[in-house]
């Protein structure tokens, strides 16, 4: 026999990942992000039984934690294989476009989605203007090399003050 | 550390920063109370809610290095979790699953299962979530899609699940306490509750198999536990994962043209 608050504080962990889980489940409306909840419920039952193993002393705990890995993988495959089918049919992965699978009195859900509010497209970086524009007066002539720059600024006469 | 007054005002508290936290950090689209500056106002009232329900429940205080990992380990679980149902991108959604997995993984060495922790890091972070990802990429519509932007009745949700949640820790607190509380003193139903500790360690003493004998490697223990006490069952999921791999085959391949009509 363990520890019975070391325990206790095990299944406190596993409660609340099981709530956030189930939580998540119930909010999301993405096929994915569900399953992925669906996963993290699992995970919260596995800490429980891996608790109560190690509290017991037992190892059947922990056997069937490595079962319910197993079962998880198997759960994945399928449920993945499920979503590439279903996203191929409505290309899309919301889940209340295959309301039509419920019940025959039940009354349809409809979506509480805003207007969509398009943005403006940006084309590329705006840069600020600077310099002149071409063509204008004063304007530094093209294809002149930094070397030339340099004998040109060595040729010029050097102004000497005279006090 | 002393224990927290389980009174109405502060379940109230507990309640409403729990209902309050998780709501205001579920994406709600461009409505009302949906800024950055919501967005963290939720997550203080989350962790004050979490805390609050943790300490009303007799979590003890940290006092060995042990108890500290612990406490960290549960932390980033929790927090990772909360951060995973409220990502509105499915593939970051993804990635903080994973962290949620590494700290599972973390527990489960604490407490000395140490081939789960091996397994669940190589299986599920290694393998379940990479195959996730993949799956996000390839079933992804173009641009982020407008229902990753809202949860389906946040409100509601969130009231079920704190609700949920204080009755799970609820059960376990009282669970604790009248197990510890000694049999004379019991009352009479309540120790019908539970199956008593005497009775627990008769049954685990009747099976010698199944002890857990920390003097002996864990894998071997672990792997003679299941091949020998459970090998019918071993049989079955190994059967049940061929059929999942089958079938995950057969539905994924099927055509386009047969898909559609």
């Amino acid at each position: 026999m363990g520890d019975t608050s070391l325990l206790n504080n095990y299944l406190g962990v596993g409660a609340i990942l099981f709530t956030l889980g189930l939580v998540g489940f119930l909010t999301r409306r993405n096929l994915i992000v569900m399953f992925l909840c669906a996963e993290m419920m699992l995970q919260g039952v596995a800490l429980t039984l891996v608790g109560f193993s190690t509290y017991h002393g037992s190892w059947g705990g922990q056997v069937f934690t490595v079962f319910s890995l197993a079962l998880a993988g198997a759960e994945a495959a399928v449920a993945l294989a499920l979503i590439v089918v279903l996203f191929r049919r409505n290309e899309s992965l919301d889940v209340s476009l295959w309301q039509d699978l419920r019940e025959a009195d039940q009354p349809p859900v409809t979506d509480d989605f805003e207007p969509e509010v398009l943005e403006p497209e940006v084309l590329g970086p705006v840069l600020t203007k600077s310099g002149l524009l071409p063509g204008q007066k004063g304007m530094v002539t093209p294809h002149r090399s930094i070397h030339e720059a340099i004998e040109e600024q060595r040729h010029e006469p050097v102004e000497v003050s005279h006090d | 550390m002393g224990q927290f007054e389980l009174t109405l005002e502060t379940l109230l508290i507990v309640a409403l920063s729990g209902i309050g936290g998780w709501y205001l950090l579920l994406p709600r689209g461009r409505g009302v109370m949906t800024g950055p500056v919501w967005k963290v106002l939720g997550a203080a009232m989350a962790t004050i809610g979490v805390a609050l329900m943790a300490w009303a429940f007799g979590a003890r205080l940290a006092n060995t290095t042990n108890d500290l990992t612990f406490y960290a380990l549960a932390t980033v679980t929790i927090a990772s979790a909360i951060a995973m149902i409220s990502a509105r991108n499915p593939v970051i959604s993804a990635l903080w699953f994973a962290l949620v997995l590494l700290a599972n993984s973390g527990l489960f060495l604490l407490q000395g299962a140490e081939f789960l922790s091996a397994a669940t890091v190589i299986i599920y972070a290694g393998a379940i979530i990479v195959t996730f990802l993949f799956v996000i990429m390839l079933a992804q519509p173009r641009g982020s899609a407008r229902y990753d932007n809202y949860s389906r009745e946040p409100f509601l949700s969130c009231t079920a699940g704190v609700i949920l949640c204080w009755t799970l820790l609820g059960t376990l607190h009282y669970s604790a306490t009248v197990e510890a509380a000694p049999l004379e003193t019991r009352e009479l139903g309540q120790s019908d509750a539970l199956p008593r500790p005497e009775i627990v360690a008769h049954y685990l003493a009747t099976q010698p198999e199944s002890r857990i004998d920390l003097t002996k490697p864990h894998v071997d223990s672990l792997g003679r536990t299941l091949f020998l006490e459970h090998y019918v069952s071993v049989e079955i999921i190994a059967m049940l994962l061929l059929v999942a791999v089958v079938g995950a085959v057969l539905i994924a391949n099927r055509k386009r043209e047969s898909t559609s009509s």
